[in-house]
């Protein structure tokens, strides 16, 4: 999966060079290259092995304030995309709260973010590894894999900008998903488990047999009364619930724009007592880490909650330019056709942690949920249905549970919570351990 | 190993370009242009695919040497039972949309004003802020393999969506309209977008004062475009034949069973023009009607070649789509439930008490276990056979077979909405609709 990030720096320096001939006041480039590998799995078997490669920029020119965009993977385009953005950018009105392009600057190395392993790995090796997933996902009798994946990822990026950014890093991902089933007809119950790393240390086995255990734990589900009720959120459900409402929320275009419950919140206590929240996008193997955000920021460490108080809002340079304080480098993109959004990087959710199911009496254990999205993102309020679901009796897990939905508000729940499991887990830039909330409604 | 040892391959090249406007509050947000190419070659070796995809038109006979090879290792370390793909005709291009006025030829400073009118209209009393999404985009397909099939085609997409945000003492609701098709610019001539944009902003207004009811379960009458989210999310995945393969599917094993009362006929139908629309599929097949339920009884699941060719006698090839240059997989199209002989109002007679549910904030399914979870944008209780008290935060949940089961009436009101579909990680632009139908018994979900 070697690749020349020359190739991609030449680009993005020839998309520089023409946005600005066609009269852009500052130039921006992003490029991108990256190869993978995806197998796909389907039954106990491997069913498509798929090898990618892409390259491309994404050119912002901007003028007068304004900003255009465009992006393209030909090199015999790029002198149209970056005249294109230019001219995209006086179709705009001048903006006077734009504070320029981030300034040239050092960067801290983050460590642990790309792995030779994973760069030069080859596809048998992918397919290997795929099976290991398999292999542990028949290993219980009575369950059986549906379909699985696996990713490996290699990308190089280059930021460029005429306030004289250069900025360039190489990093790698693995990731692996499968997803089980046990029982039939009206008994069925599924399951998944998936591990994401930037290196090359996932147990493949260990998600296939946890997808299997999990599709036989569902078994046999029983109905429950609707009520209010202890709810402890495992790490999937309580991440899926607060990325559609609560970092929603944190973002300071959203606070600006007027669509944030956050909004003129910050030294107020949002949360429990103890409630921390940092987004570190310097964390060492972070799935979110890079020596600086998509804008050129250096990276750095926010503390979003300390002791259940809101310390800071998700900033890049535009809005943080527009509130007068420093970007908190938290400029991403997914890929080069795409201008920056802000997001977390990785944010971890942390809470003094015990042994929450010896300690409830009554209450349920939600494995994940559906419908997350559907959650409004400004009141907070939500209604999922819940899935991989237990009643907990006497601070032990008993049956699992066949349809439930949890309702609640997001904004509540933080000042709800009131314990936190010892099983922080990784889900790509949320990291949570299981989180316990008093007083959630369930609906049988 | 070379290309004479595989069993099939095929390639398919994309151009395509697209501009995207986002209005937020008033202000141009973002203009933003994209030009790219690329090719995908995939190879079949007995049971085993593989797939090689590349930016830019690139070498095809380069990309096809490794996904030969791709498909070679992954039968060699994982052999699986042969592939047989079904048989297909060449297809015909027909019928293609015809753009009355192409995106491109109109100035940009146009659509911006056009956006900001609309942004105007949507901001209606009440409306603290609102956004305005507007986006073209053209993109040709070529399409050949190793049987000699070949299909090449241009489609224009355009399409718009206004969200409108109310607030009052610290309260916010959403409204949003959006109208996608594959068509040109004459869709703002088609459709009303101003008023559509005072639609949004009343809904979120509205919402403001609209209360939240009681959890439980209860008789149901959805509109069409709920209806039609139900349709989509519960019973058309569930009709996709690889789910079915497998065993991922309540549906599977239940061709020719009644599945759902005698008022449900469901259609799949990428050859209508609306936004999931397409003349030939991401495997060459001509696309055409397939009847998923004909009252009540499950008739068809949606198939690749490869799925149609495993199950015999369970509805034809052609629903086989990719977003960009990733792997084909089964997707629906325009998908919807046919209008039935019944009416709204004598709906509302029917249930006497219970809600209407209006519009829908998405939802999410488990196909293998039947489980399902969506939001309404809105609703209304149901008091005394008429519209009462306005509604917010509701839900809808369940298994998928008991609604079907359930469901006691249809309209002849039946209306699609556009949106777009996701699997697998690739999104495809969809369609789905429905007639007001009535459900006897469902879970909502609301306040508890």
């Amino acid at each position: 999966m070697n690749s020349d990030i020359n190739i991609i720096f030449d680009m993005a320096e020839m998309a520089q060079k023409a946005a600005e001939l066609s009269g852009a006041d500052e130039v921006e480039v992003f490029g991108l290259m990256a190869t993978s590998i995806n197998v796909d799995i389907q039954l106990d078997r491997i069913d498509l092995a798929k090898e990618s490669f892409s390259r491309g920029i994404g050119v912002k020119a901007v003028v007068n304030g304004a900003v255009g965009f465009s992006s393209t993977n030909d090199p015999a385009r790029i002198v149209d995309a970056a005249k294109a953005a230019t001219s995209s950018a006086r179709v705009r009105h001048s903006d006077p709260d734009w504070t320029g392009l981030p300034q040239a600057c050092d960067y801290r190395v983050v460590k642990g973010i790309h792995d030779p392993g994973i760069a030069n790995i080859d596809v048998e090796t992918c397919i290997d590894l795929s099976m290991k997933m398999i292999d542990g996902a028949v290993s219980l009798d009575g369950a059986k894999p549906t379909s699985g994946k696996f990713t490996c990822l290699g990308s190089d990026y280059v930021i460029l900008n005429s306030n004289g950014v250069e900025v360039r890093e190489a990093s790698t991902s693995i990731d692996g998903f499968i997803e089980c089933r046990a029982g039939d007809g009206n008994e069925m119950s599924t399951a998944y488990e998936f591990d994401v790393s930037r290196n090359l240390d996932i147990d493949f086995y260990r998600i296939g047999s946890e997808a299997a255990r999990q599709a036989l734990e569902g078994v046999g589900g029983v109905g429950v009364d609707t009520c209010k009720t202890d709810v402890l959120l495992k790490p999937n459900a309580i991440a899926d619930i607060l990325e559609s409402t609560f970092i929603n929320s944190l973002n300071s275009e959203n606070i600006q724009k007027g669509r944030s419950a956050l909004a003129g919140k910050l030294g107020e206590k949002i949360g429990a007592d103890g409630l921390d929240i940092v987004d570190d996008a310097l964390l060492e193997g972070g799935i979110g880490s890079a020596r600086s955000d998509h804008e050129g920021t250096p990276s750095r460490t926010n503390r979003i909650l300390e002791n259940g108080v809101l310390g800071t809002y998700l900033y890049d340079k535009y809005t943080a330019g527009k509130d007068g304080v420093e970007s908190t480098g938290n400029a991403v993109r997914s890929n080069y056709a795409q201008t920056t959004y802000i997001d977390v990087r990785n944010l971890k959710i942390e809470y003094p942690a015990s042994d929450i199911i010896a300690e409830t009496q009554k209450g349920v254990l939600v494995g994940s949920v559906i419908g997350a999205h559907t959650a409004n993102p400004i009141s907070g309020d939500f209604s999922v249905e819940a899935r991989n679901s237990f009643l907990v009796e006497d601070g032990d897990i008993g049956s699992p549970i066949k349809s439930m939905m949890v309702t609640g508000n997001a904004f509540e729940l933080l000042h709800n919570i009131c314990g936190a499991g010892l099983d922080t887990r990784v889900l790509g830039n949320i990291i949570t351990p299981t989180v316990k909330v008093s007083g959630l409604t369930i609906v049988g | 190993m070379n290309t004479q040892q595989v069993d099939f391959h095929d390639t398919r090249v994309l151009r395509s370009s697209g501009l995207s406007i986002f209005i937020d509050n008033g202000e141009i947000e973002q203009i933003s242009n994209n030009y790219t190419s690329g090719t995908a070659c995939r190879a079949l070796v007995k049971g085993s695919w593989g797939i090689v995809s590349s930016d830019n038109i690139g070498d095809p006979e380069n990309l096809l040497f490794s996904a030969a090879k791709l498909s070679g290792q992954a039968h060699r370390i994982s052999p699986r039972q042969d592939i047989k793909l079904a048989r297909v005709e060449s297809p015909l291009i027909h019928d293609l949309p015809v753009v009355e006025k192409d995106p491109a030829d109109v100035p940009i400073e146009e659509k911006v004003e056009l956006l900001l009118e609309i942004h105007k209209r949507a901001k209606i009393q009440d409306v603290s802020s609102s956004t305005v999404m507007y986006s073209e985009s053209v993109t040709e397909v070529e399409y050949s393999n190793s049987e000699g099939l070949e299909a090449s085609y241009s489609l224009v997409r355009t399409g718009f969506a206004v969200t409108a945000v109310a607030s009052r003492n610290g309260v916010f609701q959403m409204g949003r309209e959006s109208k996608f098709n594959v068509c040109g610019y004459e869709l703002f001539d088609r459709y009303d977008a101003l008023e559509l944009a005072e639609t949004a902003g009343n809904t979120a207004r509205d919402l403001l004062s609209a209360s939240v009811p009681k959890g439980g379960r209860m008789p149901v009458i959805l509109d069409q475009e709920l209806a039609g989210v139900f349709i989509h999310e519960a019973v058309g995945h569930a009709t996709e034949a690889d789910h079915v393969a497998e065993g991922n599917s309540i549906l599977a094993g239940k061709i020719g069973s009644q599945i759902a009362s005698s008022c449900i006929s469901v259609m799949d139908d990428p050859s209508m023009h609306g936004y999931g629309y397409y003349p030939v599929d991401d495997e060459g097949v001509e696309s055409g009607p397939t009847t998923l339920i004909e009252e009540g009884i499950l008739k068809s699941y949606l198939h690749s070649r490869e799925t149609a060719a495993q199950f015999p006698g369970t509805g034809r090839p052609g629903n086989a789509r990719s977003q960009g240059l990733a792997r084909p997989i089964i997707r629906m199209s325009n998908t919807y439930i046919e209008n039935g002989d019944s009416s709204f109002e004598e709906m509302l007679s029917e249930i006497k008490d219970g809600v209407y549910l209006i519009g829908s904030r998405g939802g999410q399914v488990n196909p293998g276990e039947g489980v399902f979870q969506f939001n309404a944008e809105r609703g209304f209780l149901v008091e005394n056979g008429e519209l009462s008290t306005p509604v917010r935060d509701v839900s809808l949940s369940g298994h998928t077979l008991d609604i079907l089961k359930h469901v006691q009436m249809a309209a002849g009101d039946m209306k699609m909405t556009s949106g777009r579909c996701g699997k697998g990680g690739q999104l495809a632009p969809v369609c789905d609709g429905s007639p007001h139908i009535l459900v006897r018994e469902a879970t909502v979900g609301g306040s508890g």
